[in-house]
């Protein structure tokens, strides 16, 4: 790849000291993102997506955390562990993040303009009103009614939907590069997600942000995202856009999330198939590969050693991590799984 | 991305996918189990519940050891600090001096006569130019500076030049300052200080009666004796600190645990009775509780204990203990209310209804085991607190009635003679403060292993 | 706000009078009457003095004498200092307490913001241990203990420098009022340390402070204004009781340390069982308490704008 990309994390890994030992809560996880682009990372509770992007933003508590290895660069620069680039915190200014609960995600005892204010006063240098007088302008932007009046409001007198909105014009509010949305709609209700989701896209538009997407919902994802890191165990276990995930999955955990998954597609039938069983122990991880327990195509290697990734399309951007695109495993033809074409 | 492994048949050999995955990796544990585990997993609480059960060791058994009688006075050993020589000197019994040899003595100005002990000390003086209206006599214990504070006098005025002092002799230095007084009274400039050092003694007679040597022994005078062990020392009236600390252990830890059992049991009735009645018995019933906690609770004790009258001969113990018992079983029951409304929403409760389950059922299996933690905790930290409430109005006099001993009123009889004799005070307010510390520890404790929700993060 | 503040002064009136029947009821389940105690009195003086002060009517119309006399705030006439209104002894001696338990409550809320925030601050390391040991000392020894103490630290402070730099007991001016405000303040303040510092730790892990960080604001502007606001918030909420255990406090450090306050002259009067001051002192501290607590409630509503818009 020639051109720097414009957030590029490298080979991140994180653990945590607890009292059980070492929990190895991200291991190896590699991923960029370009302006105007969406990354979705797919995965279930647990899995390390949230601690990924935390990590990038300087928000994980160390001790108990612990970066073990890894990079992260904004422009190419070194952001990791100390998100700060010649002497300004790029937080709130250059990469703005949401999370997922909004109603406890604000300050009780402020008012909601102040709060998006407050960034404006930091990052910007502005006056309190020359800052209060943006953010109703901000409030405006995320199509809060009535934005002058609600801007004194707080976060109490707001509904689940409205805060999230507010959110946003908080994480926006210095027009950063890149917008991290740590599951943006998983505590909202079902129609006010569709609105969220909109809006994101909307302003992601206007201002060409990337945008990191961190659900475990893949409708959002089908929506929103450009690109797909699916992640179990702490690994990106497949990556690719978002044709390729879905519709060449090419890793077992792909395809049974799928399978997991609603749709409209009449030849899986009506039912639903739950991945049986459940993540294993990251405070002890497996040797193989993680989902190996899981598996219905398990093989010995799968439990005796670490799969490498694959890549499924000639460029690469496409790529699993599993024994199935072994080489010497590709005559055993798995219904389901897309392997790439011969030649590749 | 090539993997450079190669891999044989064996390793692509398909693998049975583990059916099931939860295996329980420790054996499933009750709620007190689980508590009891994690108590013993904190130090500081593991070692409160050991000082909680050492005290009580204190307070029943250690009387049974130490069989000293907490009333009995020891004259001669009086405000006595621990650890001192107990060893005295059989004297002569005292007979009243009336100046001779007064002027026999060798050295000029002021000086002791004969031996000083803790029997009787003989001051002489020369006659002091202008003391016409006879001379002031002050006792110290402490050297006296050049600022001449000599506090109160000893004699206000004598008129001759001797004086004998028999008043409350310990064997202990003190400082001697004999003032003249001109013709208006007033006291000269001059003044002459001597320090003595007083021996223990005892007479012979006085020896027996204490048992100190047996009743067919020919004792000489001169002989030493040793007197009677007060481990902690004694108090203003010569009685043994460790068998009153020990009874009043008694009197304290009672009123500490049994009235705050009694009004935590009252308040979990009263509770558990509106929470679970609810609508307008609720209401009323817990607006009374409000007018209840609205009252001064230190000035309505007091009242109380006016109100219910002291008989003679009567402690006190039991009035206190009503008066507690009356003013402090709102908050519990406001607590207990409010468990029993959030449990009855909770949904393992519909469950439970909808599985058949009959109200007693309900009551017994859910709702009493998850209020027993709060209820536990609430009575953990309700000890330390009613220790004080004894302790506080036993200090200002309002409390347990003298002679029975409790820590409070000990330490309100200690605090007069702070200055002087500070382990008075100091034994029975170190005894209170362990036994707060470990009740609120061990509160701390129990709370952190039986809830979770309140565990408390440090 | 205005309904509510209405609402919460109605209730505290009907406390009030709550307090006052309880009073009134616990004086008068006393065996016998408050005169019958009285030495060489005899039975017609006995029947003069039970006229002065109403005891030959029947208890219930004493009751209504007695509520129509405090609702005009007329306490009645001490029992032991013949012709001297209880209003009066309250005008002379409350100022002085209350000064104390302001001055107490000052230094323990301050105190209490203060230590339990630098904790929380420097969370298991060596400030905390020191300030956390402070703090368990300051929760365990009662008050008594505590203002025998100051009072010893006074005596050697002054003798060390060989004059009264603080005087070690009395009333008058601030140096006399420092130590004893002090002492006074000590429990409270060890209470509140440990309430904040919970406070404050919880709060750092809350949502919205990993908000402020995402935000990029720095750390002063993070505990200033996001920390330290919320973590103080249940602080207010206690001080209400707070100040009715300092009041109350307050009888041992004016016994200990010879100020003249109300509180000391409430136990001589039980000493002395002067029933009418008793009765007045006890419903003008009920009263005070309850309005001390509803205001510290309309204060707080001011802070946390949750409760000030509902």
């Amino acid at each position: 790849m020639s051109k720097t990309p414009l957030l590029a994390v490298e080979d991140l890994a994180v653990e945590f000291a607890t009292y059980g030992g070492r929990v190895k809560a991200v291991r190896g996880v590699s991923f960029s993102v370009d302006a105007g682009q969406t990354l979705a990372i797919v995965g279930e509770s647990g899995c390390g997506k949230s601690v990924t992007v935390q990590t990038v933003m300087g928000l994980i508590p160390i001790p108990p955390g612990h970066i073990t290895g890894g990079s992260a660069r904004l422009r190419g620069r070194e952001i990791l562990g100390r998100p700060i680039l010649d002497g300004k915190d790029i937080r709130g200014d250059q990469i703005g993040m949401i999370f997922q609960d909004p109603m406890t995600s604000l300050n009780p005892t402020m008012n909601i303009g102040s709060q998006i204010a407050e960034t404006l006063q930091v990052h910007r240098g502005q006056t309190y009103k020359q800052a209060f007088a943006r953010a109703v302008e901000l409030l405006e932007m995320v199509r809060i009614p009535e934005a002058e009046r609600r801007a004194k409001q707080y976060p109490f007198e707001f509904s689940g939907g409205m805060l999230q909105r507010a959110m946003i014009a908080t994480a926006i509010a210095c027009e950063p590069a890149v917008l991290i949305a740590d599951e943006p709609t998983t505590a909202l209700d079902v129609t006010i997600q569709a609105q969220i989701l909109d809006l994101m896209m909307e302003l992601q538009r206007s201002k060409d942000m990337a945008i990191i997407l961190i659900t475990h919902d893949l409708g959002v994802v089908a929506r929103m995202a450009d690109e797909v890191a699916v992640m179990y165990a702490g690994q990106i276990v497949e990556k690719g856009s978002v044709d390729d995930v879905f519709y060449r999955s090419s890793h077992p955990y792909t395809l049974g999330l799928r399978a997991a998954m609603p749709s409209n597609d009449r030849e899986h039938g009506h039912r639903l198939h739950p991945i049986d069983g459940s993540p294993p122990d990251l405070f002890h991880p497996p040797v193989g590969c993680g989902y190996c327990a899981r598996c219905p195509h398990a093989m010995r290697v799968c439990a005796e050693q670490p799969p490498a990734t694959h890549a499924i399309n000639t460029s690469g951007s496409h790529y699993s991590r599993c024994f199935l695109h072994h080489p010497d495993a590709r005559d055993k033809r798995v219904p389901g799984i897309h392997y790439p074409e011969a030649g590749a | 991305m090539t993997n450079d492994i190669r891999l044989s048949s064996r390793d692509l050999e398909h693998i049975a996918q583990e059916r099931v995955v939860e295996t329980l990796s420790r054996p499933s544990l009750s709620y007190w189990q689980d508590a009891w585990i994690r108590l013993k997993g904190n130090r500081r609480a593991l070692i409160s519940l050991y000082i909680v059960i050492a005290l009580l060791a204190f307070t029943l058994i250690g009387p049974l050891l130490w069989s000293v009688d907490p009333s009995v006075q020891d004259l001669d050993q009086i405000s006595q600090p621990p650890g001192v020589d107990r060893r005295a000197t059989l004297v002569a019994p005292h007979v009243p001096w009336h100046g001779g040899e007064a002027e026999t003595a060798a050295v000029d100005g002021l000086r002791i006569v004969g031996a000083a002990n803790s029997q009787a000390v003989r001051l002489a003086w020369d006659p002091i130019p202008g003391a016409v209206r006879g001379y002031r006599i002050y006792r110290n214990i402490f050297p006296i500076g050049p600022e001449k504070a000599y506090g109160l006098p000893l004699v206000m005025s004598i008129a001759g030049t001797w004086y004998e002092d028999l008043l409350d002799l310990k064997p202990r230095d003190y400082y001697y300052t004999v003032v003249g007084l001109d013709e208006h009274g007033v006291e000269l400039p001059d003044a002459e200080t001597i320090e003595v050092t007083l021996p223990r003694v005892i007479t012979i007679d006085e020896a027996r009666g204490r048992g100190l040597i047996a009743a067919d022994a020919t004792p000489q005078l001169g002989d030493p004796v040793t007197l009677a062990l007060h481990p902690l020392g004694t108090d203003a009236l010569g009685r043994d600190l460790l068998a009153r600390l020990m009874h009043g252990a008694r009197v304290s830890l009672f009123i500490g645990i049994v009235a705050p059992f009694l009004y935590v049991m009252i308040g979990v009735a009263y509770g558990a009775m509106a929470g679970f009645i609810g609508g307008r018995t609720d209401a009323v019933l817990m607006r009374f509780a409000d007018f209840v906690v609205a009252l001064p609770f230190l000035l309505f004790m007091i009242l109380f204990k006016v109100m219910f009258g002291l008989g003679a001969g009567e402690s006190g113990i039991v009035p206190m203990l009503i008066a507690m018992v009356i003013l402090s079983w709102p908050a519990t029951s406001r607590l207990v209310r409010g468990q029993i409304l959030s449990i009855r929403e909770e949904g393992y409760i519909g469950a439970s209804r909808l599985l058949g389950a009959a109200t007693p059922y309900l009551v017994m299996r859910h709702m009493i085991p998850n209020t027993m933690g709060v209820i536990l905790v609430t009575l953990t930290f309700a000890v330390p607190s009613a220790i004080f409430t004894e302790a506080f109005l036993s200090f200002i006099g309002m409390g347990v009635a003298p002679p029975t001993p409790s820590w409070g009123s000990m330490c309100n009889e200690g605090i007069k003679t702070m200055l002087t004799t500070p382990h008075e005070l100091l034994f029975p307010a170190i005894l209170i403060s362990i036994t707060v510390l470990a009740f609120n520890l061990l509160g701390d404790g129990l709370r952190d292993a039986l809830d979770a929700r309140m565990r408390s993060r440090e | 706000m205005f309904r509510y503040t209405l609402k919460r002064l109605v209730q505290g009136l009907i406390t009030v009078w709550f307090i006052a029947t309880a009073t009134f009821g616990a004086m008068h389940l006393v065996p016998g009457d408050p005169l019958s105690g009285e030495k060489a009195a005899s039975a017609e003086i006995q029947a003069n003095l039970r006229a002065k002060y109403g005891l030959d009517k029947p208890v219930l119309q004493q009751y209504f004498v007695y509520l129509g006399n405090i609702a005009r705030g007329d306490f009645g006439i001490s029992f032991t200092q013949k012709n001297r209104e209880v209003n009066d002894i309250i005008r002379e001696h409350f100022p002085v307490s209350a000064t104390m338990g302001l001055l107490a409550i000052l230094f323990a809320g301050a105190g209490g913001v203060l230590w339990g925030a630098l904790t929380a601050l420097f969370r298991n390391r060596l400030p905390d241990v020191i300030i956390m040991f402070l703090v368990i000392l300051g929760i365990s020894v009662p008050s008594f203990v505590m203002a025998a103490l100051g009072q010893l630290s006074l005596v050697k402070l002054n003798a060390f420098f060989g004059a009264t730099v603080l005087p070690v007991g009395g009333w008058g001016t601030v140096r006399h009022m420092l130590v004893p405000s002090l002492v006074l303040g000590l429990g409270t303040m060890a209470y509140l340390t440990r309430l904040m510092r919970s406070s404050m730790l919880e709060i750092v892990n809350a949502d919205f402070i990993r908000t402020a960080k995402a935000k990029g604001l720095p750390a002063a502007r993070i505990f200033s204004k996001h920390q330290l606001r919320n973590a103080s918030l249940p602080v207010v909420t206690v001080l209400g009781p707070a100040i009715a255990a300092i009041t109350t406090g307050g009888f041992v450090v004016e016994l200990v340390f010879a100020i003249p306050g109300l509180g000391r002259y409430f136990v001589q009067a039980v000493q002395q069982l002067d029933y009418t001051v008793i009765m007045g002192t006890t419903v003008f501290y009920g009263a005070f308490l309850v309005f001390m607590v509803i205001a510290v409630d309309l204060v707080y509503g001011l802070i946390d704008p949750r409760v000030r818009l509902q």
